[in-house]
């Protein structure tokens, strides 16, 4: 019985590495679409882009819409 | 499950289940950011910051053009955010989770996460539209409602485990425990400092479409992980084979 069980559990498990690679995923999506305020593209176009915010703007709605905060 | 098809399927389940949220949001929740950012536009014109002129309209078209074609795909981005993270817990929960097929599993964890990470972080830091929030006051914000998601899921988390090791008549007290703990972060966490200028209606038929767009997501990607789950995972074609 404890074969079985162990078998199964061995079955639907996962790699820590692809945990840790949608860990990843998971925290950098949600930067962008909920706290990005130009920090990304600074790294391209340095102090302009937190004038430009374009990803600020494009997921500008979706921000509001999805509760998290903005101006 | 090998790891790159877990990966693919969790990416594409949580692309799809951000694309129906984007949907929905461009249907249902559209028309009141239009609205919020059109008494933005007209506190503008009262302060003096802008004035109301073809120059104005034409630059403020562009920048709604632009955002209203975010709305999907930041619903995908967002999506694939968080269907890495609902992947991720249905990983390393479906085991423990109720429901004799993949579906019913991932749909019951969906409405879990969407009870403690999305609802009651709801109910303390509702949704506002454009026009409410302060751009001085958005990183405190920012940390009040990240903290607020982190407090409830990972509370959940605990009280889960802490009820593991009561006894089966006893296991309903992780639930309340649970709910005495989320109560109390509700009168220890500090309010949104923003005052909220625009009409109430306005606000709280936002926040019913916003509630309804990302609801949409979470029974989205239920549906979609376990679909695929049931459809990839090894042990289920070993058991559809015999």
């Amino acid at each position: 019985m404890s074969k079985v069980q162990q078998l199964s559990v061995s079955k639907t498990s996962v790699s820590k590495v692809a945990i840790l690679v949608l860990a990843i995923v998971f925290a950098a999506g949600l930067f962008v679409v909920g706290f990005d305020q130009g920090h990304i593209f600074s790294v391209v176009y340095g102090e302009q882009a937190f004038v430009d915010l374009t990803i600020h703007e494009l997921t500008h709605d979706m921000r509001h819409a999805a509760g998290f905060p903005c101006h | 499950m090998k790891s790159a098809l877990f990966i693919l399927i969790v990416i594409v389940s949580g692309t799809l289940a951000g694309a129906i949220h984007g949907t929905v949001n461009f249907a249902i929740v559209e028309p009141y950011l239009d609205q919020a950012i059109g008494i933005e536009n007209e506190n503008l014109f009262a302060s003096g910051e802008a004035d109301d002129n073809p120059q104005f309209w034409a630059d403020y078209e562009e920048y709604r053009v632009w955002q209203k074609s975010g709305q999907v795909i930041a619903g995908m981005i967002l999506g694939v955010a968080m269907g890495s993270l609902f992947g991720i817990v249905y990983a390393l929960s479906r085991n423990s989770l109720p429901g004799k097929n993949d579906v019913t599993k991932a749909v019951v964890l969906a409405g879990i996460m969407w009870i403690t990470i999305y609802l009651i972080p709801f109910l303390k830091y509702p949704a506002n539209p454009p026009t409410v929030g302060d751009a001085e006051t958005v990183v405190l914000r920012s940390i009040l409602y990240v903290s607020f998601i982190a407090i409830s899921g990972f509370g959940a988390l605990a009280f889960y485990k802490l009820s593991k090791k009561l006894q089966s008549d006893k296991k309903y007290l992780g639930l309340v425990g649970y709910a005495v703990f989320i109560i109390a972060a509700f009168i220890v966490m500090p309010e949104n400092p923003d005052e909220v200028t625009a009409p109430m209606n306005l606000v709280n038929e936002f926040r019913l479409m916003s509630v309804l767009g990302v609801t949409s997501f979470w029974i989205s990607v239920g549906i979609i992980l376990g679909l695929f789950w049931n459809k990839f995972d090894d042990a289920n074609s070993s058991k559809n084979d015999s």
